[in-house]
């Protein structure tokens, strides 16, 4: 059987002992297998599916990815020795998304998958079985439509038919679709359609130098820039073996946790205005706008782009900003607080978050949830605390977790995290280290997997870097993928008019799915 | 004079030409035959009170003819009915060529006609016992007519259970009248005055023909047979079934409570009224959910049977506490709602006719967009859909508003009770119409309006000449009745004053403008409100319905003009259309529909009708559907739903509150008593025992 | 009724545009053109986008290509860095002199990474108020005059940005903002992008920046209604 390396992953200078990743390899027979025994031992955090396909040596591999905590990867291998691989998605409900992408963008056969075609790639504007990640060097051109997508019809009852939603909505809202299957005021079933904003970075980011793949990264989800940046950059570090100096990872800590507090008000702020309230609403909106301009006066840029280098930081916005930051996270969110301890006494605003759009934890694990949505409905994963990364190993955090799995909750939990942001914004800041920001990554070939937890969720990078020094292959495993998943079930048997709330209390980003 | 015996010599005409080859001669021989009554009718409403003796029966008076205002007003309206209806039936029933013989149908037509005649002409009891199963019969001859489609022999026979337990009812109501009146004659009961009978006796009266000529107009309780017979017949009987014979019920009701036996409180009154709300309530609620388009016209003929009950309540109840004036406002409002139900409902089924003709469907969930494809039948439908909902300038409205006034009026009953019931039959009106709008406009909307959801629906062909003109008559005749209602209620006071106490029909349509006829009071109430300013100006005395309190010092004036109103409205609809041409710049530009940026939109895609009514369902869910949607999923690869099969095991909240626990709990005491016959000897004896000690024990208690 | 008391007692928090100083931050700036002393020479190739040409007597920048990957920023190069906002270019004549009161603009998200609507989000809200200059976002294309397209235009939603393109009524601009929607920006390489607004609809103005503060943007909306507010400002802070 032809084995692929396994990735690297963490820092490099972790703690020597245990062994960081878990790699085991499997035949496709004995996938299904290995994978439930796997399951029935601990209970990892599926993160991906990554086609590993070295050039010149078939055949492809599939690797599923999972996080534990401790630091812990658990990596399943199996060699495509066969024209089609049995789906682990009956046993890994969390794995169907990847699934269903791998067989569009690979072609990658999966047997026991009910839901196959037309995924990514959209049926009207692309040829039947195209898998346009496979074709090297250069992909194919658009064009050779099949006929027009038509979604399973699930709900059988008389009178139904199916709300469409999108892709084009009214105000400044991304780009996806929705199918609402009803008979009328609440939604029996829901497909969500995306994939209109398919980009095909990954295949962009391909031959490519690590320096400006970075920059690709950072616009995978331009409103969590430093985390795509920073989730690239250390999977480029582990490959390189390389050690960021110390003034940069407590910097990184301090950016991150800056780009979540905006982030979370950005997200609490769609909550409520979903829910009607203006006035809170804008209240919100406007320390948003207040971060945004602080990010631009004493980072340079309103959305952290280009902050983050391999190697540590482009630049070091000196003590001085990042103090002020600091401070300017204190004013932030005491408004914030202000405006959210007044909505917890606004009957009109409960009433649209409690028990609505419920995801309760068994559920949410069963479907993956990771992040804030996930921490809401009881699952502890944090990569913060699983896989300390930058400095998050000397500023521990502790996770944020509610159980009731309603929107309510996750509206909590937004709310608490952006106080706990701000406060290990301000333990960095008071003990910042001195000393370079940067340090030069030497252009190794090899494999990296590094994780960061976006203010969305676990967020992971799967990098491979070819002897030319440019990137061969990356896999973006993003939150709002994962996430996205568990929409449909958060909107089933709630009213219409539920609808837009629990996509806000949400906080999917369709750019951080549509890669 | 001649008008009698020419009708019911057509009869036997159209009966007999129903034997004709195919039916062909049916409709006009029908045609004559209605317009034969038309001219009947008109006889009998100049000639009230003219008898025509048949048969003498021994000891209790003679068989004979009647000629009543009542009856003649009715004969008119069944007359319209009937011509309509013969007018739409021979392109209508060329859909059903192919699998039935049509001319039962025919000759059960010209039957119908001629026994509904009968029971409205009929002088006494025995003439209208027989002329009303006639009636019933033939009318279950029409709905078992399409007899192939299956759940339709079984709404025949509800029906005729329902009617025969009606007639059962009817036959013990009248049963002390004749023999305290010791004669047959409906005038000579009338005559012999409720004296020789105790309170009791005429509450039993009251109640058991109540219920029994109820079941017959769809009142509560005995409405559920209503929605499933009404619609399994052919498109032009349910006309006939909703349109005429529906209206036989209300006359058997005032025959029996006014002109019979007067009630014997003023209570029975806000019974009929409450019974009344209920019905109209019920009804609307059910129309406005349901998808089926001739269920939704026999739920909301139900309605409309409940809005008319409501007014003859009121009337009762006006005339009862000395309110005459009232009572015939009340009168008007019943009759006008009877009379525009007759024209417009006739107008809808015939239309349901037309669509189902076209469409080969009748489920609004699969219709749609057939204004464009069904030209006429969706401008006279539109006209029948806007006068059911009781938008001006139709008739709908007119009669709507008037019986709401009438409820409104009751302040001056001074008496909280009666004006506490009245407050709440006028909010339950004011909301039934709300509902009857949204049940329409969903009508409208989800059968002629969008994309047509259907391959029936977009290869839909409009009906024939004459059909149309069937639709068109009804159409133009629900506007006229609904733009000139004072000369229509001018004309209904004729028939009220014979019901009613009063017939001063100048305290509420009064002639406007001509202040100077007017009381000063009034006048000085009139002056505001324009008067003074159009009398110079505007012609015709009387187009303003108004009442002036009663308690005049107040001089509140309710008025409404729709005459003005539809000069209005059409003044309105010129100059926008004027201004549309001046103004814009003519050119149309036209594009494809705006999806939210997705290519294609398929049938599948849009609202049905089903989804329109969804959130009144929510609303209403304990009344129409509490728990029993069961949904069954089917899963595989342990996450993925297949199909979720979503049952409705709804019962009709009637049956499902009354009829079904009352046969339930005749089934159990059958059971019962089954149980008890055991043939065991022993049984028998400790029976007889218990029997004997129970008696005992009776007897020594009393 | 509470949230309104809330509001009164907040105040204003909209920028005024005749302010003489706009908070620092409010735009991050962008590379001009720059002329350079002989010492100062550096490479231009530190421009991942090749928006830098370096020239005998200084810096061309070519800002319609300029992601804003911060790189020319000093002191790394001696690029001068502008805070000013006036970033939008009109190919076009603004809209005929009866759209200045009111016009109604339609948002389409062609694939954008969420920067640009971020922006255009930050636009509708308190601080720039956008509704105050009688812009609004239109529910329906049939009402829109103006058409903002943010994003590189992906193969995905290139008919969906036709559509609405179409359903709009003339007379009718296309805005495009950000350096994406403008020519592809990053993404234009991409076998799943386009490349650019302008390969699916006629482009009329043009807002380069990644992404445009939203007074850029707003300087954009000024050049379709023509509305120049020169006078009523003084921008440079």
């Amino acid at each position: 059987m032809n084995r692929t390396d396994a990735p690297r992953v963490g820092a490099p200078d972790a703690p020597a002992g245990r062994e960081p990743l878990q790699m085991v390899s499997t035949s496709q027979a004995t996938l299904p297998d290995t994978v439930r025994r796997l399951m029935a031992e601990n209970h990892p955090l599926f993160i991906g599916l990554v086609v590993e396909h070295p050039t010149g040596s078939p055949p492809p591999h599939l690797q599923y990815v999972w996080m534990g905590p401790e630091a812990r990867w658990l990596l399943v291998d199996v060699a495509m020795d066969g024209a089609v691989v049995p789906s682990i998605t009956p046993t890994v409900f969390a794995a169907d998304w990847a699934e269903r992408e791998a067989e569009d963008l690979f072609g990658v056969n999966f047997a026991g998958h009910p839901q196959l075609g037309d995924f990514i790639l959209h049926d009207e504007d692309w040829a039947e079985r195209l898998a346009p990640m496979r074709m090297r060097p250069e992909p194919p051109a658009h064009g050779g439509g099949r006929d027009p997508y038509e979604p399973p019809r699930i709900v059988q009852a008389p009178g139904r038919f199916v709300m469409p939603v999108g892709p084009v909505f009214s105000g400044a809202q991304e780009s996806v679709r929705f199918l609402l299957e009803t008979v009328g005021e609440e939604i029996m079933h829901a497909h969500v359609r995306l994939f209109y904003k398919y980009r095909g970075l990954e295949k962009l980011m391909e031959r490519q130098t690590p320096n400006r793949a970075v920059l690709v990264a950072e616009r995978v989800n331009g409103m969590q820039a430093f985390a795509h940046g920073l989730a690239f950059a250390q999977a480029v570090e582990a490959v390189a073996a390389a050690v960021v100096p110390p003034r940069a990872r407590a910097l990184r800590t301090v950016l991150a946790e800056w780009e979540r507090l905006r982030s979370h008000v950005g997200t609490l702020a769609g909550i409520v205005e979903s829910t009607g309230l203006s006035v809170p609403a804008n209240l919100l909106a406007a320390v948003e706008e207040r971060l945004l301009q602080q990010s631009a006066r004493y980072l340079g840029h309103r959305y952290l782009f280009g902050l983050v280098a391999l190697g540590g930081l482009s630049r070091d916005p000196g003590d001085d900003a990042l103090h002020a930051l600091a401070e300017a996270g204190v004013e932030a969110v005491a408004a914030v607080q202000a405006v959210c301890h007044r909505l917890t006494f606004d009957n009109s605003f409960l009433d649209r978050l409690e028990a609505v759009g419920i995801l309760p934890p068994p559920r949410a694990a069963t479907l993956g949830l990771v992040g804030p949505v996930g921490r809401a409905s009881g699952a502890p994963a944090d990569v913060r605390c699983w896989h300390p990364y930058a400095a998050y190993d000397q500023h521990p955090v502790t996770p944020v977790i509610e159980s009731e799995g309603d929107g309510y909750a996750r509206f909590r939990v937004f709310r608490r995290e952006v106080a706990a942001s701000v406060d290990l914004i301000q333990r960095c800041a008071a003990s910042l280290p001195a000393g370079p920001v940067q340090t030069p990554v030497p252009v190794v070939p090899g494999v990296g997997l590094a994780a960061v937890e976006a203010p969305s969720g676990a967020l992971a990078y799967w990098v491979r870097i070819g002897s030319a020094g440019t990137v061969d292959r990356c896999h973006i495993m993003t939150p709002a993928f994962l996430n996205w998943h568990g929409l449909a079930d958060a909107v089933r048997d709630f009213a219409f008019q539920d609808f837009p709330i629990i996509v806000s209390t949400l906080g999917l980003s369709v750019a951080d799915a549509d890669r | 004079m001649i008008a009698l015996p020419l009708f019911f010599g057509l009869t036997l005409v159209a009966a007999a030409a129903g034997l004709s080859r195919r039916g062909r001669w049916t409709a006009p021989a029908g045609v004559a035959q209605a317009l034969a009554l038309l001219a009947l009718a008109g006889t009998v409403l100049t000639h009230p009170g003219q008898e025509w003796l048949l048969w003498p029966l021994a000891g209790w008076g003679m068989l004979r003819l009647t000629f009543t205002d009542l009856g003649g007003f009715l004969l008119m309206v069944t007359a319209v009915v009937f011509l309509a209806v013969y007018l739409f039936s021979p392109g209508y029933l060329a859909r059903y060529q192919d699998r039935y013989d049509q001319r039962p149908l025919g000759i059960t037509l010209a039957l119908l006609l001629g026994s509904i005649a009968l029971i409205l002409l009929a002088g006494d009891v025995v003439t209208f016992l027989i002329a009303w199963e006639l009636m019933s019969v033939l009318s279950y001859i029409t709905v078992v007519f399409d007899h192939e489609t299956p759940e339709n022999p079984r709404a025949a026979y509800a029906m005729l259970g329902a009617s025969e337990l009606g007639f059962l009812m009817v036959l013990a109501a009248w049963l002390p009248l004749v023999l305290a009146a010791h004669n047959i004659g409906f005038s000579a009961i009338a005559a012999a005055g409720p004296d020789r009978l105790t309170v009791g006796v005429r509450w039993a009266v009251f109640g058991l023909s109540f219920l029994g000529f109820g079941v017959k107009a769809g009142l509560f309780p005995a409405m559920s047979w209503l929605p499933r017979a009404h619609p399994a017949a052919p498109a032009h009987a349910s006309a006939v079934l909703s349109g005429a014979i529906l209206n036989l019920g209300l006359y058997g009701i005032i025959l029996t409570n006014v002109l019979l036996l007067p009630p014997p409180s003023p209570a029975a009154g806000v019974i009929v009224l409450g019974i009344g709300v209920v019905t109209a309530f019920l009804g609307i609620l059910y129309a406005a959910t349901d998808t089926h388009i001739k269920r939704l016209l026999a739920h909301s003929s139900i309605e409309n049977m409940g809005l008319v009950t409501i007014g003859i309540g009121a009337a009762m109840t006006f005339d009862g506490v000395g309110l005459p004036v009232l009572g015939l406002l009340a009168w008007i409002a019943a009759l006008y709602q009877l009379l525009n139900h007759s024209v417009y409902k006739t107008l809808l089924f015939l239309g349901a006719g037309a669509i189902d003709q076209a469409t080969d469907e009748l489920n609004m969930d699969h219709l749609g967009g057939l204004a464009r494809r069904l030209k006429w039948t969706g401008v006279f439908l539109l006209a029948g859909t806007m006068a059911i909902a009781a938008i001006p300038p139709f008739n709908g409205f007119a009669s709507e508003w008037l019986l709401l006034q009438s409820l409104l009026r009751s302040v001056a009953m001074a008496n909280p009770a009666l004006e506490t019931a009245f407050a709440l039959a006028g909010v339950t009106v004011a909301l039934t119409a709300g509902l009857a709008a949204t049940a329409f406009i969903r009508f409208y909307g989800m059968t002629f309006l969008g994309r047509h959801r259907s391959d029936h629906a977009a290869q839909a062909r409009d009906v024939t000449a004459t059909q149309r003109i069937a639709m068109g008559l009804l159409a133009a005749l629900a506007l006229g009745l609904g733009i000139a209602p004072t000369y229509v209620a001018t004309g209904l006071a004729r028939v009220a004053a014979s019901l009613a106490q009063s017939h001063d029909l100048a305290a509420f349509i009064p002639t406007f403008f001509q202040p100077a006829t007017l009381p000063p009071a009034l006048a000085s109430a009139f002056y505001p409100l324009g008067a003074a300013l159009g009398q110079h100006v505007l012609p015709a005395p009387g187009v303003v319905f108004m009442h002036p309190s009663t308690r005049l010092h107040a001089g509140v004036v309710f008025a409404m003009s729709p005459t003005y109103l539809a000069l209005a409205i059409g003044i309105a609809l010129a100059l926008a259309f004027a201004l549309a041409r001046l103004l814009g710049h003519g050119r149309v530009r036209r594009g494809r529909p705006w999806l939210g940026g997705a290519r294609t939109v398929d049938a599948g895609l849009t609202y049905t009708a089903t989804g329109v009514a969804r959130p009144i369902w929510v609303v209403f869910r304990a009344v129409l559907s509490p728990g029993q949607t069961v949904d069954r999923e089917e899963v595989v690869a342990e996450h993925f739903r297949v199909s979720v099969q979503r049952e409705d095991r709804s019962r009709y909240v009637v049956d499902r509150l009354i009829v079904d626990p009352s046969i339930r709990g005749a089934r159990a005491l059958a059971h019962l008593f089954a149980r008890m016959h055991r043939g065991s000897v022993n049984a028998y004896v400790g029976y007889a025992f218990v029997a004997l000690l129970v008696a005992m024990l009776l007897i020594r208690i009393t | 009724m509470p949230w309104f008391w809330e509001g009164l007692k907040t105040g204003v928090r909209t920028l005024r545009p005749g302010a003489v100083r706009l908070p620092s931050g409010v735009t991050p700036g962008r590379p001009t053109t720059t002329a350079v002393t002989a010492r100062d020479r550096f490479d231009a190739n530190i421009c991942p986008v090749g928006a830098l040409a370096g020239r005998d007597a200084g810096v061309a920048v070519d800002f319609d290509h300029c992601i804003h990957c911060m790189r020319c920023q000093p002191p790394k190069a001696p690029v001068h860095w502008q805070n000013d906002y006036r970033w939008a270019q009109a190919a076009a004549p603004p809209l005929p002199h009866r759209f200045q009161r009111s016009i109604h603009v339609r948002i389409v998200d062609a694939g954008d990474c969420g920067g640009c609507l971020s922006e255009l989000r930050q636009l509708l809200g308190p601080v720039y108020s956008l509704h105050r200059y009688g812009i609004y976002v239109s529910p329906t294309p049939r009402d829109a005059d103006v058409l903002l397209v943010v994003g590189p235009v992906t193969v995905g939603m290139r008919v969906a940005l036709e559509e609405t393109y179409a359903a709009m009524p003339d007379p009718k601009r296309v805005v495009a903002v950000g350096v994406c929607a403008l020519n592809g920006g990053l993404f234009a390489d991409s076998f799943a992008v386009m490349g650019g607004a302008s390969r699916v609809v006629p482009v009329d103005v043009t807002v380069p920046g990644c992404p445009p503060p939203p007074l850029a943007i707003l300087h954009a909306l000024e050049l379709v209604t023509g509305l120049s507010r020169e006078t009523r400002e003084v921008a440079e802070s």
